[in-house]
C-alpha cells in the first residue's frame, strides 16, 4: 500500500457505512464516496457484486484491494493507520473490551435491522408482526441497558479514552432513537451528545446529509398484541 | 481451564468448533435455549444474556466474533488467525465478520421458525426476505470460493483459518433455511471442512438439537 492511499467507500446514506464515514474522518484520511441507493438495487449489478460480494455496503476500495464488512474495516483501518491509536492491539490490556465492543454493535444492529425491515421497508403495515416487533424492540432495550451499565462513568466505551469501538456505534445510536426513548439511559444520551460533539463525527454527519429513511420521529411497538408474547422472550 | 458456556446449535457452536481445533484444555457449561439465559447468574457472565460466553485465564468474554479473535490471537499456534500486517489479514477480518452477517439472517428466521409458536404471529413476507438475503450470502461464499484462475479449497488463500469455522458453522444452520443447490463449489467446500473432527465433535446430541426439522421452507401468505 502506498503512502497516501486511494480511498473510496461504497455508502448508503444513514445505515451501518456511516460508521466507516464517521472513522475516515477521525484518521484524517483522503477519501471519495461512491454513493449507493438501497432501495434502487444498484448494489446487486455484477460490477458491484465483484467487490462485495453478497451485495452490501459498506466496501472500501484502498488501492487495489477491496474490504467489506464494516467491523472489518473498522479494525483494519484502526490497526493500520494514524499509528494504530484508535485500535487496541493484540495482547493491549484493552484487547478484549475492544473485540467485545466492536462485535456489540454489531449484535445491536442486527436487532435494529430487523425493527427497520418491519417499520419502515415492509411499506403495507399487515405484513410486519407486532410480535416480532415487540422482540426485538426488548431486545433493542436489552442491548441499550447492557451498554448503560458497562459505560458507568467512563466518557468513552474504553477506559483509556476514544477508539474505533466508539466509531461502530455511529450508525446505532443514530437509529436506536427511533425505536426505543434514551430517556431511560442517562449515561448513554450522555456518551451520544459527547460523541456527537466530536468535530469529525459533524464532518462525516454533514457529509451524509439530512436523513430521509425514516419518515417519522418515534416507531412505537402496535398493539395490541398477544398475551403469550412474554413466554417467548427466552 | 477454559469454560465454554454453550446452547447446542447456536453461535456457540462456532466457538465450540474453534476450542476443538485448538486443542488445550476446556470444559463446556450447556443451557436449554429458554430463559435460563436470562438468569441474574447467567447476566453477570453475559449482559444481553446471549451464548456464548467464555471464562479464560479470569477474564469472562462475551460475543462469538470477539472471542473468536481472542482465542486467534492467544493461540497462534493453532494457525487459526492472520495477525496484522500478513498478507491476509484483511480477508480473514473480512469473512469472520461475514459469519455474522449470515447469522443475523439466521437469528430472524429461527424467530419466525421456531421461537414463534403461533402461525398468527409470524410473518410470511419476512420468513420470505430473510431466506433470500441468506440465499445471497450463500451466493458470496460461493463466488469467494470459484475464483478466476483456481478454485479455493478454503476462503483464504492460505488456507484453513477460523474464518472456515466461523463460515462453516453459519452454513450448517442456514441449510435449515436454504438449499446448497446451486452452489457447488460452497457444498464441497463444506463437505471439506465438516469432514474435520473438531467439527464432528462439536454436533450435538440428537435429543440436544435445537432445529428438529431437517428443512424449514419460507412461509406462504394465508390471508
Amino acid at each position: 500500500m502506498s503512502d497516501t492511499p486511494e480511498i473510496r467507500l461504497h455508502h448508503v446514506p444513514w445505515s451501518r457505512s456511516f460508521r466507516i464515514l464517521w472513522l475516515l474522518e477521525e484518521l484524517g484520511l483522503d477519501y471519495d464516496i461512491a454513493w449507493h441507493d438501497i432501495r434502487k438495487g444498484d448494489m446487486q449489478e455484477p460490477g458491484y457484486k465483484a467487490k462485495s460480494p453478497a451485495g452490501r455496503a459498506p466496501a472500501l476500495e484502498i488501492d487495489d484491494q477491496v474490504i467489506f464488512e464494516s467491523g472489518a474495516i473498522t479494525q483494519y483501518l484502526a490497526e493500520t493507520f494514524r499509528l494504530g491509536a484508535l485500535g487496541r492491539p493484540p495482547h493491549a490490556p484493552e484487547r478484549i473490551a475492544y473485540l467485545q465492543w466492536i462485535s456489540y454493535a454489531e449484535t445491536m444492529a442486527g436487532v435494529i435491522e430487523q425493527l427497520n425491515i418491519n417499520h419502515v421497508f415492509l411499506r403495507d403495515p399487515s405484513q410486519a408482526s407486532p410480535v416480532v416487533i415487540k422482540l426485538n424492540t426488548a431486545r433493542l432495550k436489552g442491548t441499550l441497558a447492557g451498554m448503560e451499565a458497562l459505560l458507568g462513568d467512563q466518557e468513552y466505551l474504553l477506559p483509556s479514552g476514544f477508539s474505533a469501538a466508539d466509531t461502530m456505534m455511529g450508525f446505532n445510536l443514530f437509529a436506536a432513537p427511533y425505536f426505543v426513548k434514551l430517556d431511560a439511559f442517562p449515561r448513554l444520551a450522555a456518551y451520544k451528545a459527547r460523541i456527537e460533539a466530536r468535530p469529525a463525527f459533524r464532518r462525516a454527519a454533514a457529509r451524509d446529509g439530512v436523513q430521509t429513511f425514516y419518515d417519522r420521529d418515534f416507531y412505537p411497538v402496535p398493539g395490541p398484541v398477544d398475551k403469550n408474547v412474554d413466554k417467548l422472550k427466552g | 481451564m477454559m469454560r465454554l458456556h454453550h446452547v447446542p446449535q447456536s453461535r456457540s457452536m462456532r466457538i465450540l468448533w474453534l476450542l476443538n481445533e485448538i486443542g488445550a484444555p476446556f470444559e463446556v457449561v450447556s443451557y436449554p435455549f429458554d430463559k435460563t439465559l436470562r438468569s441474574a447468574e447467567f447476566l453477570t457472565l453475559s449482559p444481553a444474556g446471549r451464548v456464548p460466553a467464555l471464562e479464560i485465564e479470569g477474564e469472562r468474554m462475551f460475543e462469538s466474533g470477539a472471542i473468536a479473535e481472542y482465542l486467534c490471537e492467544r493461540f497462534p499456534e493453532a494457525g487459526l488467525g492472520r495477525a496484522p500486517g500478513s498478507p491476509d489479514r484483511m480477508a480473514w477480518l473480512t469473512w469472520l465478520h461475514f459469519a455474522e452477517t449470515v447469522t443475523q439472517h439466521l437469528a430472524a428466521l429461527t424467530q419466525q421458525h421456531l421461537a414463534l409458536r403461533e402461525p398468527a404471529q409470524r410473518s410470511p413476507i419476512v420468513t420470505q426476505l430473510e431466506a433470500a438475503r441468506l440465499g445471497k450470502c450463500l451466493a458470496a461464499i460461493e463466488r469467494r470460493l470459484s475464483t478466476p484462475v483456481e478454485n479455493r479449497d478454503h476462503l483464504l488463500t492460505s488456507g484453513f483459518s477460523a474464518c472456515d469455522v466461523a463460515v462453516g458453522q453459519a452454513v450448517y444452520i442456514a441449510r435449515h433455511f436454504h438449499r446448497l443447490d446451486g452452489f457447488p463449489e460452497l457444498s464441497a467446500w463444506y463437505a471439506r471442512i465438516t469432514a474435520r473432527p473438531a467439527f464432528q465433535a462439536s454436533l450435538p446430541a440428537p435429543e440436544a438439537r435445537l432445529y428438529t426439522r431437517d428443512f424449514y421452507p419460507p412461509l406462504e401468505e394465508t390471508a
